[in-house]
């Protein structure tokens, strides 16, 4: 019965940082559409009144950045990175899960490692504090969420390694996915 | 059959077998740029005979060993590379002192001037703001001229409501304060920008003309007396503090001596012969080399004086007593100046 | 230089021991960019580094295209593009021998148009073309080879994102590559056309007639195709005629295709959503390669790889030509293994410092847009090639009955002709230049 609980307690807490995910890479998903829109505005000023945005330049670069960041949990969790599956496609499901552990732990590790380094990359900007050239932004406020969306990747990677380690790879493996 | 014509430009790790010192030298532009071909292989190669073959300075060109250009300052603030080439503008908050001598009528037409103008104001009033870096040189280019697309400029007021692409964040407060509408765009979008009046112009040096083909787009080109700019933009070339602090006092000599007021003049020279070589092509393309008048520089300077007003309020928020500044810098520009 | 090449043989062979055991592609990047880096100059310099690294990645304003591109695409997906381009291209050609599938090639090449992926179109296209081909009972092999190679076409016609990553790598000009990909864009939907017209002769059984339409229909289908020629002309044509720059006109083209999706009621908050969700997916892969790419490069670089490459391939008494068609050649091998994209960014900046030092008699700029183009081609074929080929996969799985071996067989033909097209390309450089040379 407590195993049971406590199984339980841990899905539902996987639930959560799925879902958590799914509504942070949203957030970034809205950023990418406002990015869009300051472009648009942008031209169209260009065009019609001879005034762009003035800042439309750096806006762009530090809203896809973001939105970027925001995604990486998503991807994660929807193994959308992608894999080439010539020689495991066969495998069983003993070697799907534990080819699913070494590559969710080679995320954690490099997860682990972001976080901890561009924690030390925002100490850096707030000692050399570097701003963007028009509108004098601050980078490392860019960087709260870009933590915050490395936190969730942390997590992502740990939801995705225990998966595997329980041997339930399909609930991280979906169909084969390219960029093209 | 292939030829190899850049690979003197690329790196060898085996030829630094024999030096005792061997840097890593990264920077933003291609193997076969002027910047590269002209200023940083001789001068590397100045320090290395300079130092009797004890010291191996290996160029890494288009950032190479990683990143983007804006990170070369902290990659040799970090030590991930060992001397660095990169320009101020690019990392807009971290040389606010320096950036005096970007603002218009303070560099005025003389690149060595300003060169040597920078390397006597950094002990006193810059050193502070290049923590853990020791510079070797700081330089500046010919400076910004107006290249337009096909409006002659003779008055300030020709210049308003035009778009024009900024060189620098000062640059962008030139162009408001002669009316005109500042826009941002990376250098490689410009041609296409201008060929189709993206943009109406930009402020630039004449040396970018031959390398983006602009001859072929700008019909007007524009600057005052005697080669007087509109502000310049500042670039360093910079080693890690504790790689410098590690080298022997003679090594350190070295360096010194080649980084010193001759080679201070000499890059003054080459980036004025860049310069001359870029309206040279544009002017044999048939563009008009527009060179205004005392009379007319002079209503210039009346409209982007306040632009100088305009940074000396800024920076007294850093605590930065900018009118002193801009005075140490023009005095020390006008010294230099023949 | 033995030693720089041993350096870049460990790399490679540990690379793709971790690609071989699903490491994510990405992942597998970073992991041995990172030891290698740590190997070769000790902890700290990775480290420090990894400060601002990906930030400085994620935020190159070049590349800002490539999102906006791929959302274009997932709300065109939703909008009900497809459905109006097979039924004008099937009202103008299905009532041929292998007209439906030759309206299957035509309306990839227009989703193409306002799609930057060949995924995506081989998916969208898949699903509105590949009932019609069963229910004119074309076999199985040649409907789904069809529009597995069709899929193609997304990349082949600009925009393009695979594109767009070729010309930040190598510093060109994304619209100069842009405008080069269009000829033998169109040359690409031209071969793929009369491939179908040789098959259906030779295997009559293939490719049935369809039905011929009325003139009504014909003009009808075709006025509804307009919207898309609008998009198309305003984003491509925009960037192609200089109006604006890639980044604005992707704004612009995502812009113009939801307001077609909202406007047809397609499309809807759901629709948005999942399309964003997608988005979210395909970029943030695309980005992770990215990283992963640059801490490999900065390994390579370190360990002076690509100038030993470079200087090897140079002293290795081969004509240009010749070396050029063997890393062409190398590409079509390492398509088997990776995804286009990956391949882009593993072997351009090792394979561009070679080319560029090799003399075609062109010009530095146009053997960049030559060789690109030429790149572009030879990486997407591996979509098609066995054992992995990522639009075969896609396909497939949309049609269960048909097993994978008929759909690489139904794509065979189309890959020969790709590699016709390389040959004619690699021969005649002006059939790729001359656009750039006169709209440039
Ligand atoms: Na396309
Ligand atoms: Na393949």
């Amino acid at each position: 019965m407590a195993a049971a609980g406590a199984r339980s307690l841990l899905d539902r807490a996987f639930d959560a940082i799925r879902w958590v995910a799914e509504a942070w890479a949203l957030v970034g998903g809205l950023l990418l559409v406002a990015v869009v829109l300051v472009n648009a505005v942008s031209l169209a000023g260009n065009i019609l009144l001879s005034q762009p945005v003035p800042g439309d330049f750096e806006i762009v670069e530090v809203g896809v950045a973001v939105a970027i960041f925001a995604f990486l949990p998503y991807c994660q969790l929807t193994d959308a990175n992608v894999t080439a599956d010539i020689f495991t496609a066969g495998a069983n499901r003993f070697w799907q899960s534990v080819f699913v552990l070494v590559a969710s732990a080679i995320a954690l590790g490099f997860s682990v490692i972001l976080l901890w380094r561009m924690w030390f990359g925002l100490l850096d900007f707030r000692t050399y504090e570097e701003v963007t050239t028009i509108y004098q932004f601050p980078l490392w406020i860019a960087y709260l969420p870009i933590l915050a969306s490395l936190a969730l990747l942390v997590l992502a990677s740990l939801v995705t390694l225990v998966e595997a380690a329980r041997g339930r790879p399909e609930l991280s493996i979906a169909v084969p996915r390219g960029s093209e | 059959a292939g030829t190899f014509a850049g690979s003197a430009a690329l790196p060898r790790r085996a030829a630094a077998a024999d030096a005792k010192y061997t840097l890593k030298l990264h920077h933003f532009l291609g193997p076969t740029s002027p910047a590269q071909v002209k200023m940083l292989a001789p001068w590397a190669k100045r320090v290395e005979e300079g130092s009797g073959g004890a010291v191996k300075i290996e160029i890494y060109p288009s950032m190479s060993l990683g990143g983007k250009p804006p990170e070369l300052i902290r990659q040799v603030r970090d030590g991930v590379v060992d001397i660095v080439w990169t320009v101020n503008g690019y990392t807009p908050g971290l040389f606010p002192r320096s950036e005096v001598f970007e603002l218009p009528f303070v560099h005025t037409n003389d690149p060595a001037a300003t060169n040597l103008a920078m390397a006597d104001l950094y002990k006193q009033d810059l050193a502070v703001e290049y923590k853990g870096i020791k510079p070797l040189f700081l330089h500046v280019h010919a400076g910004q001229a107006i290249h337009m697309v096909d409006t002659p400029v003779h008055t300030p007021d020709d210049m308003a409501g035009k778009k024009i692409r900024i060189p620098t964040r000062t640059g962008a407060w030139v162009l408001e304060a002669l009316g005109a509408n500042p826009v941002g765009m990376p250098v490689p979008e410009l041609p296409q920008a201008l060929s189709k009046k993206v943009v109406d112009g930009a402020l630039i040096p004449w040396e970018i003309i031959p390398a983006l083909k602009l001859q072929d787009l700008i019909k007007d080109y524009i600057e005052g007396p005697n080669k007087a700019r509109l502000g310049t933009t500042t670039f360093q070339v910079s080693m890690n503090g504790d790689k410098w602090a590690s080298l022997p006092k003679e090594i350190q000599a070295v360096f010194e001596k080649e980084s010193g007021d001759d080679w201070l003049k000499e890059v003054g020279k080459i980036w004025r012969e860049n310069d001359d070589h870029g309206i040279e092509i544009a002017e044999k393309a048939g563009g008009t080399h527009i060179v205004l008048t005392d009379e007319q520089w002079a209503k210039f300077h009346e409209k982007l004086e306040p632009v100088v007003g305009r940074w000396v309020d800024e920076v007294k928020g850093k605590s930065i007593d900018g009118k002193a500044l801009v005075e140490a810098a023009r005095a020390a520009i006008a010294k230099h100046t023949m | 230089m033995e030693s720089e090449l041993l350096i870049g043989l460990i790399g490679l062979v540990a690379l793709i021991g971790l690609i071989a055991i699903r490491v994510p592609i990405a992942y597998a990047m970073m992991l041995v960019g990172a030891v290698g880096t740590v190997v070769l100059s000790g902890p700290a310099i990775l480290l420090s580094q990894l400060k601002t690294l990906a930030y400085g990645q994620f935020s190159i304003y070049d590349l800002s295209v490539v999102p906006m591109f791929v959302l274009m695409g997932n709300i065109a997906t939703r909008a009900g593009l497809s459905r109006d381009l097979f039924r004008a291209a099937n009202a103008w050609l299905g009532w041929m021998r292998g007209g439906v599938a030759m309206a299957a090639i035509a309306a990839c090449a227009g989703f193409g148009s306002v799609c930057g992926s060949s995924l995506a179109t081989a998916s969208t296209m898949g699903q509105v073309a590949l009932p019609e081909l069963r229910r004119y009972r074309y076999s199985p092999s040649l409907a789904t080879g069809t529009v597995a190679a069709g899929g193609v076409l997304g990349i082949l016609i600009p925009p393009s994102i695979v594109l767009v990553v070729y010309a930040v790598i190598v510093e060109a000009n994304i619209t100069t590559m842009f405008i080069a990909a269009f000829v033998p864009g169109l040359i690409a939907v031209l071969f793929f056309l009369i491939t179908i017209a040789i098959y259906v002769r030779l295997v009559p059984d293939a490719g049935p007639r369809g039905d011929r339409v009325s003139r009504e229909e014909i003009v009808a289908s075709s006025i509804a195709v307009l919207p898309v020629a609008v998009i198309f002309g305003l984003v491509i044509g925009g960037i192609y005629f200089g109006f604006f720059n890639p980044t604005p006109a992707a704004a612009i083209g995502v812009f113009l295709v939801a307001v077609y999706g909202l406007g047809r009621r397609l499309v809807g908050w759901r629709e948005l959503r999942s399309a964003l969700l997608d988005t979210a997916k395909t970029s943030g892969m695309i980005y992770l390669i990215l990283l992963g790419a640059e801490l490999l490069k900065i390994f390579m670089s370190r360990g002076g790889v690509p100038q030993a490459a470079a200087e090897m391939m140079a002293s290795s008494g081969l004509p240009p030509l010749a070396i050029m068609a063997l890393l062409l050649v190398a590409l079509i091998f390492l398509g088997c293994l990776m995804d286009s994209l990956s391949m882009i960014l593993l072997v351009i900046p090792f394979f561009w410092p070679v080319i560029a030092q090799l003399d075609f008699g062109l010009g530095a700029e146009p053997t960049k847009v030559w060789f690109g183009i030429l790149a572009l081609i030879v990486v997407e074929l591996g979509l098609i090639t066995p054992p992995v080929g990522m639009n075969v996969f896609v396909i497939n799985a949309m049609s269960r009955d048909v097993p994978m071996s008929q759909t690489f067989r139904g794509v065979m033909p189309f890959f020969f002709v790709e590699l016709l097209r390389v040959v004619l390309l690699l021969a005649f450089p002006g059939i790729t230049l001359f656009l750039p040379r006169l709209l440039g």
